[in-house]
């Protein structure tokens, strides 16, 4: 059986295919404006990587803050289930799930069959997000991959005590004119996201096996300051964390 | 298109509550005696919602409700404009909006009635809050009448000795402020006959209360928001109780006819704290998309909460207990029990807590009564964070996203449960 | 001075200088959050009663259990309990203020196991006979939970001598605000910060003797003291935790004559009678005292309070400091506002968070308002 998710984020657009449980592909897009159009776009330039047509495909779930505009799917699941679900594939025993995206973070505890049994987000505030770091990236005319090598190499990282993320950048900016090193400032800018991120998953209690999914996993400076706050041990799967949504919307797109 | 189509509910006509009608001529009838209470040479005063109306009704006296006042303005989407007037005056946007929103209203004369009448007296209870305080000295400065505040203390664990005889006593010098303000002996003979109605009114608005247990409910808590006004505002008179008798006996109609609040209820949800007035349809279309109905609330009921504590035939006394230790004015761990109750009593599926930025007293402790809920009955909880009044600190779309997520792990769990 | 750096130490740690009392006396600490707090029956009882504010940590557990829309104090409170930082405390004492306090009340007792806790629900009306019964009433209930959970007797005996100690501390205190009101360049308002503050935490034994060698430095240093140009101002408020105001507030020009702050002067004001029933008369001074909005006394007080105060230490300017998400603070803002107007004294609005704005920003809010004056 074919099946296929797509996620649909503020910054970025997934999109993976299953063959039973086989991922066959996986594509990661810009959304731009247009959230309908990005999932064409990735839908039909991912099938055309691994050499297959719409037609081909027996059932499509869309997920994301863009999961209604989707046309071509059967179903628009949340993104929670959809985290959930293919975390649970990935790694059968995992119980937290801690996935910080573009504009929102959120956390979750599974039950040991793999469903979501708790949740909680944050979708007010762009501290502890992934829009949080590319707005400090800019202040400090640092590329945003390089974070989190750059943050490991720091053993003091910088105090941020801002709350909102336009007063957290003016201060970077004055660490910056204080002549403190970037590598001890991105580590700050780290310690004040996973912070964040941390006293929300408490509301749920999280416990281990812990997996972080999202754009933001990838990033290791993060990964670590949050197993700090927390601490506990995270597993992150590099090549999967940001199409994580995606695969469990192809797992919920098999079982319809 | 993924979107989930809309059926056109068959028996939509057939589900509206009939009562309705009747409600809204009550309502409208009591707001026009209480505005033309001047001409007709009597006393107005206005009083908190959880305060103690019984003796302004033994000395004819027009209790009026701000608060109630607040939720119409909630509900007529008016809440904004007065809010930010408040703002324009110095009032932090932080504060209470009900609060915030009758500030304003009564400069303004604002609000869906065009303001309040004016009080002769202020009767401030504070069992639900503190804000209610310096809201009610507020108006006693800006209309210059007496201001009397009934002092309910707090039970955390228990009601002490000390804070029984303590407002006790502060009945006895309620009855002296009205006799003042009237310049009438306190009528003791209508305080009996009152407090009958009152605690009657109590028994058959909880039996209203009750008619939701039944599978499916024939009523929903976004029902039992708009038939409070009454128990709040009316409470004690024969009006208040001839209108719940008819609205009992519809519901047990509907039950017995297979009419159901929800077309096709499979899901059932307790709802915690003050309703989001403005947005009171949307979330119950929301929630019936869901095939979902929320059956009961920890808010109406607060109103029936102390029937137990309140004798009909020595009412002076129980009012004592009865408006001490009300839902909001006990400790955080005692509520918990509460809501565990009602989780039983109802049989739901889940919990919806409306975190209120606008009331800290119900508002703060949900969290650790999210974790009790999980721990002791298993059952996950759903955030909206809003505000009951000011529809500013409403995200819809965000909301959106939290519900259908609630919802889908809802519906899972019920699926795997044989 | 020396003596002041006592006071100065024993803020930069005030949980090491609890611990250390701790183990040198083998005796209990209480904590508590407010002036209201009975501390005359606490050390009535051989505890030392210490003042406990927010953190000066970031904020990470104690978002489990509050929203964001409640206020520093309480966040804060709850963040140092749940990170371990108050366990040398034997228990608290939570006299009924606020929402946000009492809800901070059950919260901490379901999650914190302490040895004791103590809610002292205290009438929020203070203008009737039955509320000053009450307050009696509430303060002798108090009395026997503390000597029942404590295991200890508390004599008439020892509550007078606790009085006649809070009593002169007390004065004292005022004292040192009467010199600092008369003479502002003789004491920084850091320095008076740290006087406030410490004397809330602590042995209060010791207390007398440090503050008379004060009085005594401060009254032979005015003889000599220079005018001060510097602009009178007076914080009304609630809680200040921040020791760098009064420098920034000092470099701008202005200094602080006098307060109305529940870490200021509704500290020490009002004492208390030595007749009759000693617990009474606590009760008396709790029930009289210059009220917290809160509280209440009369629909105007504050505003008639704080409209004297200004006229009695010739001020030229109110700051108006206090938490966001206060609630009482922010209701009265508006009308007191209205007093100060009426009276001709202008006034400014600082609402603070965890912490204070950046040194700049204070700065320039200060500068503009003084320069105004």
């Amino acid at each position: 059986m074919i099946c296929a998710g797509i996620d649909i984020g503020s910054i970025s657009t997934k999109a993976v295919i299953l063959n039973g449980s086989d991922i066959k592909g996986k594509l990661v897009i810009s959304t731009g404006y247009n959230a309908s159009q990005a999932g064409d776009r990735v839908y039909d330039e991912l099938l055309d990587t691994i050499g297959m047509r719409r037609s081909d495909v027996d059932s499509v779930v869309s997920t994301g803050y863009g999961r209604n505009a989707v046309t071509f799917a059967d179903r628009a699941m949340t993104e929670i289930i959809c985290h959930g679900t293919g975390a649970h594939f990935l790694k059968p025993d995992v119980r937290s799930i801690i996935d910080i995206g573009g504009q929102d973070s959120k956390a979750m505890v599974l039950d040991p069959e793999g469903r979501v049994r708790e949740f909680v987000m944050n979708d007010k505030c762009a501290a502890g997000t992934g829009r949080f770091l590319e707005v400090m990236a800019r202040a400090l005319e640092s590329d945003l991959d390089s974070f989190g090598d750059l943050s490991l190499k720091s053993d003091n990282p910088s105090s941020i005590s801002s709350i909102c993320t336009v007063f957290a950048e003016s201060e970077v900016i004055s660490l910056i004119s204080k002549g403190e090193s970037r590598e001890d400032i991105i580590a700050g800018i780290h310690e004040s996201v996973a912070s964040r991120v941390a006293a929300l998953a408490k509301r749920i209690g999280v416990s281990e096996p812990v997996m972080m999914t999202g754009g933001v996993a990838i990033n290791i400076g993060v990964v670590r300051a949050l197993e700090r706050a927390l601490g506990l041990t995270i597993t992150v799967l590099p090549e999967y964390a940001q199409v994580n949504g995606a695969i469990g919307a192809a797992l919920i797109a098999s079982r319809l | 298109m993924a979107e989930e189509t809309k059926q056109k509910d068959p028996g939509a006509e057939e589900r509206k509550i009939k009562s309705v009608k009747r409600m809204k001529e009550i309502m409208t009838g009591y707001y026009i005696d209480a505005k033309t209470a001047r001409k007709n040479n009597n006393k107005v005063a206005w009083i908190t919602s959880g305060g103690p109306v019984e003796p302004l009704i033994a000395m004819d006296i027009i209790p009026v409700y701000p608060e109630n006042y607040g939720a119409m303005i909630g509900a007529s989407k008016m809440g904004v404009e007065l809010c930010e007037k408040a703002e324009e005056m110095g009032y932090s946007r932080e504060l209470c909006s009900y609060a915030r929103g009758d500030v304003a209203s009564a400069i303004v004369n604002g609000g869906p009635i065009g303001g309040l009448p004016e009080p002769d007296l202020l009767v401030c209870c504070n069992n639900i809050c503190g804000t209610v305080l310096k809201w009610y000295e507020i108006q006693a400065r800006y209309f210059n009448v007496p201001l009397f505040i009934f002092d309910t203390p707090i039970s955390h664990t228990n009601f002490s000795d000390s804070a029984r005889k303590y407002v006790r006593s502060q009945i006895d010098e309620y009855f002296e402020v009205l006799e003042s303000v009237t310049g009438e002996k306190f009528n003791y003979d209508k305080m009996g006959e009152v407090g009958k109605l009152s605690v009657e009114t109590q028994r058959l608005w909880q039996a209203i209360l009750d008619t939701t247990m039944h599978r499916p409910a024939p009523m929903s808590a976004f029902d039992a928001f708009f038939h409070l006004a009454l128990i709040v505002t009316l409470r004690g008179t024969q009006t208040c109780i001839d209108y719940y008798r008819e609205l009992l006996e519809e519901m047990n109609q509907r039950i017995a006819s297979g009419i159901s609040a929800v077309p096709e209820e499979k899901y059932r949800l307790l709802w915690d704290n003050l309703p989001i007035w403005y947005k009171t349809r949307w979330l119950s279309d929301k929630f019936a998309s869901h095939d979902t109905c929320l059956v009961a609330d920890t808010y109406t009921s607060a109103w029936s909460g102390s029937v137990d504590m309140l004798k009909e035939e020595d009412f002076i006394e129980s009012m004592v207990d009865g408006y001490s230790r009300i839902w909001l004015n006990i400790g955080t761990d005692i509520m918990a029990e509460g809501i565990l109750k009602m989780i039983d009593k109802y049989d739901v599926d889940g919990v919806v807590m409306h975190s209120n930025r606008s009331c800290k007293p119900y508002s703060l402790g949900q969290y650790d009564l999210q974790k009790i809920i999980m721990k002791e009955r298993n059952l996950p909880t759903l955030f909206i964070e809003a505000d009951m009044c000011d529809e500013r600190n409403f995200s819809e779309s965000q909301v959106e996203t939290r519900i259908d997520a609630f919802m889908e792990i809802v519906k899972e769990k019920k699926a795997s449960v044989k | 001075m020396d003596i002041i750096n006592e006071f100065r130490n024993v803020l930069n740690d005030p949980y090491a200088y609890a611990g250390e009392w701790k183990k040198k006396n083998g005796k209990k600490v209480v904590g508590f959050f407010c002036s209201y707090a009975p501390e005359e029956l606490v050390l009535a009882a051989d505890c030392l009663p210490v003042r406990l504010f927010g953190t000066r940590d970031n904020i990470v557990h104690a978002d489990a259990h509050l929203q964001s829309y409640s206020c520093s104090l309480i966040r804060g409170a709850l963040e140092e309990a749940l990170t371990g930082r108050l366990d040398f405390l034997d228990g608290a004492v939570f006299p009924h203020t606020c929402d946000s306090i009492q809800r901070l009340s059950d919260i901490w007792r379901m999650n914190m196991k302490f040895s004791f806790h103590w809610d002292v629900v205290m009438p929020v009306k203070l203008n009737t006979e039955s509320a000053r019964e009450y307050m009696r009433d509430v303060l002798h209930d108090f009395r026997d939970e503390l000597s029942s959970g404590l295991g200890v007797e508390i004599s008439d005996e020892k509550i007078q001598e606790a009085i006649a100690l809070y009593n002169r501390i007390r004065s004292l205190l005022k004292k040192i605000y009467e010199i600092r009101s008369k003479f502002p360049s003789v004491i920084s308002g850091s320095d008076m910060h740290a006087i406030l503050r410490g004397s809330m935490i602590m042995d209060r034994h010791e207390l007398p003797g440090r503050l008379e060698k004060i009085v005594e430095h401060l009254e032979a240093e005015s003889a000599n003291a220079e005018d001060s140009s510097a602009m009178r101002l007076m914080f009304t408020g609630g809680i200040c935790d921040f020791p760098d105001i009064f420098t920034v507030i000092e470099e701008s020009g202005g200094v602080v004559a006098w307060d109305d702050l529940c870490t200021g002067s509704r500290y020490f004001e009002g004492s208390i009678s030595n007749a009759g029933d000693p617990v009474s008369a606590i009760a008396e001074r709790y029930t009289s005292r210059v009220i917290c909005p809160a509280k209440h006394a009369s629909v105007t007080s504050r505003g008639e309070n704080i409209t004297e105060l200004a006229k009695e230490h010739d001020i030229a300017g109110v700051i108006f400091l206090y938490l966001k998400f206060c609630d009482p603070h922010s209701w009265d803002y508006p009308y007191m506002k209205e007093y100060l107007d009426r009276a001709g004294v202008p006034s400014m609005l600082l609402e603070v968070e965890d912490r204070l704005p950046s040194e700049g920003q204070l700065r320039t809010r200060f500068e503009t308002f003084i320069q105004t004056l």
